[in-house]
């Protein structure tokens, strides 16, 4: 940006800054700008504020006073004592000037804040501000802080000055306190400052009072409205000065009286209100007991009962809820005395709130009041449970009357989560839709904190309400009730004791009710009374009458768009928890399946609910012969998908759309799009692997089996009933991945399914041998997509295989090992696949941790070497998760102990060669290479290492002084004494510490996290 | 411990005052029905017009007794598929790192919508699943689909 040279003359000057008040282009504003606040900081600012206040232009005096503030800031520190009082002077009678001078009332305020500028930098000159302010208005020209010794008293003052003066003190006792209040009161800079205000505080207290009862005079302006907002903020200052002194509240309690008054003001109600409320909800101990008591008789008066009804009925768009949250931020303030006191005033209070949970207009859009006083009446529950908890003898006393109000508010509470009609709904915007979503969810909340006190008549309360509004098919209202039953379940499902309450409900025509697909039922009520019966499904282990017709509602709305995906997690969970008695069903459920899959809605994610549904009742048949019958009944299902998708895939012209076995493929969202047919081939063999997945899950055992880890005497479980179907999933799925060879999601789906069978301890179809499961990994080549899965996969299997019976495991570990090693090596770096590189090392961990001697006895030799170097190296990378799994690897291998000496002494020589390149690796870590969230991490083996190790110490200290270490920052000394700590410490906790303060010396002492 | 109790508190206050739509956060209840203030239930909802958008993931939030001096941990549950967040379900982000940019002033708001950002605009630096931050680096179509499929378990109701 040029700049513009600096004006030589004032004319100039003035011209400048009427050119800046103009309109401009930004550029030439920003020069005007540049070239004006260097005149500004210039030594001559001074002077130059002095001459422009003369001007007869508001914007020049504007600038004058704007620029007395820069200069205040910048240089006050320049002016003698004296200096700076002549400067007040000269600003308090320009203030004066611009009284009398027809000066914008923009030009005085910002003179003001001119003054509180000065006040600021010298509190100690101007102590009393604002009385000697005041003093100068009153007489009508600007005096020397001294000569206030002979002023009237501040009272008096006040009451002189005309309603003009008065609005332009109170300007200045705003700025004042806002301006302070800016400053940060804890820094020894600004003490005095404060202070300062505070001693002020009395005259701002005659001020007010003026203000809030002004003289009679002919103006017409009025100032009760600038004296609020000064009231306001000197509350606000003094809520945040700690331990409140007596100096400041005092007299600013005084004025409490005065703005009560207020409120019968309509142009002033709203700012008082807020005001109120403000001070109510964030600062209630301002109010005295007296306060407290005017308060409460201003509700119970004819104007309040006014105003009340306004809230009720009147429209909250246009006229706001001031009064109604002014009452309840009384009631916050309150909430202990309004419940525990039982006098008619408050109950009489109470029933008002209550009343505002019954407003006018649907929620939220119309009705403004519900959600704020839902807020109040949780907190007053809260505090009834509280009381209720901690003193009971006292509880008797007001607890009959707090619970006929806890009826009323569930009561008005019903009615407002009542859905809109769905013409009115669809009027609504999405903000409005989710405002309405919220209240109900508030509501079941508070439903749930009054379960609490009230328990099971809570319940019979909204099952009552359901029944009567069946009967009059008020379908909101069932809608409601069943909602408000709904959201008690966490509090009642499991006990059988509130039953009687919920089978009012069951044994009613719910279920009738509910499958009428066509007809006035609103879908709305179908979803919720859904969400019901899944809510509840323990009751329908206790009550098996009821199951049939859940589930059959349930299997009819799996095809609907709507409640397709609700229905069959319900399904799922309801059969998963009652499989036992549901036994018997698990045919007629395959043909219900069978049924479904044949609409076009039906939704992947929802079948796959379904078979889980179904598998987990087949996994409870208990015979075996029988159960296994019906497992294969649903497995030849999947079966043919799997066949049409390897022969679609083979052969594409045998594609047929219209036919739902095909049509499996295509996402039934977008029927329009039809993919290539190799995608749809694809398409269903995902669907039927994850079905499969799905099937394996639900048939996991769900009771809990003591495993003993170190017994074998658990015979082998005999599995010869399930080798046939076993060797046939397995041969599906090595054809299925031989199909899709290059797809990921086939693998992902496949080890899903194995891994299902790894927790297993009774034998199963999913439960495969070991040796099937190790064939499947050995012969998966580093081709294979998703590597990394399969990795992950195998070292769950590691798991399973140490659970079970020991025999064979190191044959199975001495197969998979030279597997993984593979993997590892044909990986060019290892950050080509940290998923590989992260699980390929875990896996060799876990196996050492048991079987040392599979790992020593690898063959060829140079496949350990190469592991070795490959986990040092990724301990000297950058990515964190390898590094951590070798971080963990590392700290393993070096407290490796064998009992069998010729192992053990393998060991040894193997950390003789090995030990010297930890070390180095950790060291050039904790010299900087490492990030500081990978410390600790780091620090485990090198604890181990000082622990473990006697040539530990000649290790580090040669990696310390190797010419490779990292850092340049730190001298020798502080490598040897770091050495000396954490060898002294002998691998304590206190390693961490020293490791990390290291850590940062080296890299600098101007490292820090950027925050 | 009273420092605790009294911030957590206000931040009750203030989320029932105001909260970012879709979310939801609030106490969890013990057995009593009584409120646990330092153990909370949260729902975080996937950001419009991204990837995530139509799941509501839940996630506890736990206050440490030195909150608000130290942060509280974030857990999805059930563990969520993602680049920063542990196989356990923790998240790993800085606004939660006592050693990186916690402040005592971060609000259980930010924090939330610090969590939702963190959805569609994973982290690199600091992965904390190998699967998710492996797809995400290298198969971001495949990373995509099991994004949808997340959604698709944690519909929002």
């Amino acid at each position: 940006m040029e700049h513009l040279p600096l004006p030589s003359s004032l004319a100039e000057v003035e011209s400048l800054i009427r050119a800046l008040y103009q309109p401009n282009a930004p550029a030439t504003i920003a020069q005007i700008q540049e070239v004006l606040q260097r005149l500004q900081k210039s030594p001559q600012g001074w002077q130059l504020a002095q001459s422009l206040i003369v001007s007869r232009d508001d914007n020049i005096k504007f600038y004058a006073a704007l620029t007395v503030i820069v200069k205040l800031n910048r240089d006050s520190a320049s002016l003698t004592d004296d200096e700076a009082k002549e400067l007040l002077q000269n600003i308090v009678s320009w203030v004066l000037q611009s009284l009398v001078d027809g000066s914008s009332a923009f030009v005085t305020k910002k003179l003001c804040s001119a003054l509180i500028t000065f006040f600021i930098h010298f509190p100690h000159l101007w102590p009393l501000c604002l009385r000697h302010f005041l003093y100068c208005l009153d007489i009508g020209r600007s005096t020397p802080v001294e000569s206030l010794d002979d002023a009237l008293q501040t009272n008096l003052i006040v009451g002189n000055l005309d309603r003009r003066k008065l609005t332009v003190a109170i300007w200045f006792a705003t700025t004042l306190v806002e301006e302070v209040g800016k400053t940060d009161m804890n820094s020894p800079k600004y003490v005095q400052v404060h202070e300062g205000l505070i001693k002020n505080a009395p005259d701002v207290s005659c001020l007010l009072a003026r203000g809030f009862s002004p003289p009679q005079d002919s103006t017409g302006t009025k100032t009760q409205g600038d004296t609020l907002s000064c009231f306001q903020a000197w509350i606000l200052y003094a809520q945040r000065v700690p331990s409140s002194s007596d100096l400041l509240v005092r007299p600013l309690r005084e004025l409490v009286d005065y703005s009560i008054n207020c409120f019968a003001d309509e142009e002033l109600f709203q700012a008082t209100a807020e005001l109120f409320s403000d001070v109510l909800t964030n600062y209630s101990s301002f109010f005295t007991e007296a306060h407290y008591n005017s308060l409460s008789s201003l509700f119970d008066s004819d104007w309040a009962a006014q105003h009340y009804e306004q809230t009720i009925h009147g429209s909250h768009q246009e006229d706001g809820i001031s009064f109604g949250l002014l009452m309840l931020a009384y009631g916050d303030a309150k909430v202990h005395e309004l419940m525990a006191r039982i006098d008619d005033r408050s109950s009489r209070f109470l029933q008002r709130l209550s009343g505002l949970l019954a407003a006018d207009g649907y929620l939220v859009g119309e009705d403004h009041v519900f959600v704020p006083a839902l807020e109040f009446w949780s907190t007053f529950v809260e505090t009834m449970i509280d009381s209720t908890y901690s003193d009971e003898e006292q509880t008797q006393n007001w607890r009959p009357l707090a619970d006929q109000h806890l009826k009323t508010v569930i009561m008005n509470c019903w009615r407002k989560v009542q859905w809109p009609p769905a013409e009115v709904f669809a009027e609504w915007d999405s903000a409005e839709r989710a405002g309405f979503g919220d209240a109900r969810k508030d509501v079941a909340d508070m439903l749930q904190s009054v379960f609490t006190l009230n328990g099971v008549s809570l319940l019979s309360f909204f099952a009552d309400l359901f029944l009567q509004s069946v009967a009059v098919q008020s379908w909101a209202e069932v809608e409601a009730s069943v909602f408000c039953l709904g959201s008690l379940s966490d509090c009642v499902s499991d006990n059988a004791e509130f039953d009687f309450e919920l089978s009012k409900v069951f044994a009613s025509p719910f279920f009738e009710l509910l499958g009428e697909t066509h007809g006035p039922i609103p879908l709305r009520l179908r979803q919720t009374g859904l969400k019901f019966i899944e809510r509840y499904c323990e009751y329908f282990e206790r009550h098996g009458e009821y199951l049939p017709h859940a589930l059959n509602l349930l299997f009819a709305a799996v095809n609907d768009p709507v409640l397709g995906g609700p229905s069959a997690r319900a399904i799922s969970t309801l059969c998963s928890s009652c499989r036992s008695i549901l036994t018997g069903e698990a045919g007629a459920f395959i043909r219900q399946y069978q049924t479904i899959r044949s609409g076009q809605a039906l939704d992947s994610w929802a079948e796959e609910k379904i078979i889980l549904a179904i598998a987990s009742i087949i996994q409870a048949i208990t015979d075996d012969s029988r159960r296994l019958e019906v497992f294969e009944e649903l497995y030849a299902i999947l079966r043919k998908d799997f066949e049409r998708s390897v022969q679609l895939k083979a052969q594409p012209g045998i594609l047929n759309l219209t036919d739902p076995d095909f049509l499996r493929g295509v996402e039934p969202s977008k029927p329009q799009v039809v993919p290539a047919v190799e995608e749809i081939a694809l398409q269903i063999a995902l669907r039927a692997l994850r079905c499969l997945s799905s099937m394996a899950k639900g048939m996991q055992d769900v009771k809990e089996n003591i495993v003993d880890l170190d017994s074998d005497s658990r015979p082998v479980p005999t599995n010869s009933s399930f080798t046939d179907i076993q060797s046939d999933i397995t041969r599906l799925l090595a054809e299925v991945q031989r199909t899709f060879s290059y797809s990921g999601e086939v693998v992902e789906v496949i080890c899903n399914i194995y891994r299902a069978g790894f927790s297993e301890t009774d034998p199963g179809p999913f439960v495969f041998p070991a040796d099937v499961v190790t064939d499947f990994f050995v012969q998966q080549p580093f081709e294979t997509p998703r590597l990394g899965t399969l990795l992950s996969t195998a070292c769950s299997f590691i798991g399973s295989l140490y659970r079970g019976p020991k025999t064979f495991v190191p044959n199975h570990l001495a197969r998979l090992l030279p597997w993984v090693i593979s993997l590892l090596q044909a990986l060019q770096v290892p950050e080509s696949d940290t998923e590989v590189t992260q699980n390929g090392i875990i896996f060799v961990d876990r196996l050492m941790s048991r079987y040392p001697e599979v790992l020593f006895q690898l063959q060829p030799q140079n496949m350990l070497e190469f592991f070795f170097l490959f986990s040092l190296k990724v301990l000297d990378g950058k990515e964190p998760l390898p590094k951590n799994a070798a971080a963990d690897f590392w700290s393993g291998f070096i407290t490796l102990k064998s009992e069998d000496p010729g192992l053990q002494e393998t060991i040894s020589n193997a950390m003789g060669h090995l030990g010297p390149l930890v070390a180095q690796s950790l060291v050039q870590n904790i010299g900087g290479n490492a990030a500081r969230s990978e410390l600790d991490k780091l620090s485990d083996p090198l604890k181990k290492l000082v622990t473990n190790q006697v040539r530990a110490q000649s290790w580090l200290e040669q990696a310390l002084f190797h010419e490779s270490f990292p850092s340049k920052q730190v001298t020798p000394q502080e490598k040897t004494l770091f050495l000396r700590k954490i060898v002294g410490l002998r691998g304590s906790r206190a390693t961490n510490q020293v490791v990390r303060e290291f850590w940062l010396a080296c890299r600098g002492s101007n490292f820090t996290y950027v925050s | 411990m009273a420092l605790c109790a009294n911030r957590l508190q206000e931040e009750r206050k203030q989320w029932r005052k105001d909260h970012p739509f879709g979310f939801y956060a609030r106490p969890q209840k013990n057995a009593q029905g009584v409120l646990d203030l330092k153990v909370w239930e949260c729902g975080i909802p996937g950001k419009e017009k991204t990837l995530w958008e139509g799941g509501l993931f839940k996630m506890t939030v736990t206050f440490p007794d030195e909150y608000p001096t130290k942060p509280p941990k974030c857990k999805f549950v059930p563990p969520l598929f993602h680049p920063n967040v542990y196989p356990s379900g923790t998240v790993c982000l800085s606004i939660l790192n006592e050693e990186e940019a916690w402040k005592p002033a971060i609000t259980i708001k930010q924090i939330l919508l610090g969590v939702q950002d963190l959805l569609n605009d994973p982290n690199p630096e600091s992965p904390a699943q190998a699967e998710a931050y492996n797809l995400f680096k290298k198969d971001r179509s495949e990373y995509d689909r099991r994004i949808k499929r997340t959604v698709r378990e944690n519909a929002a109701p």
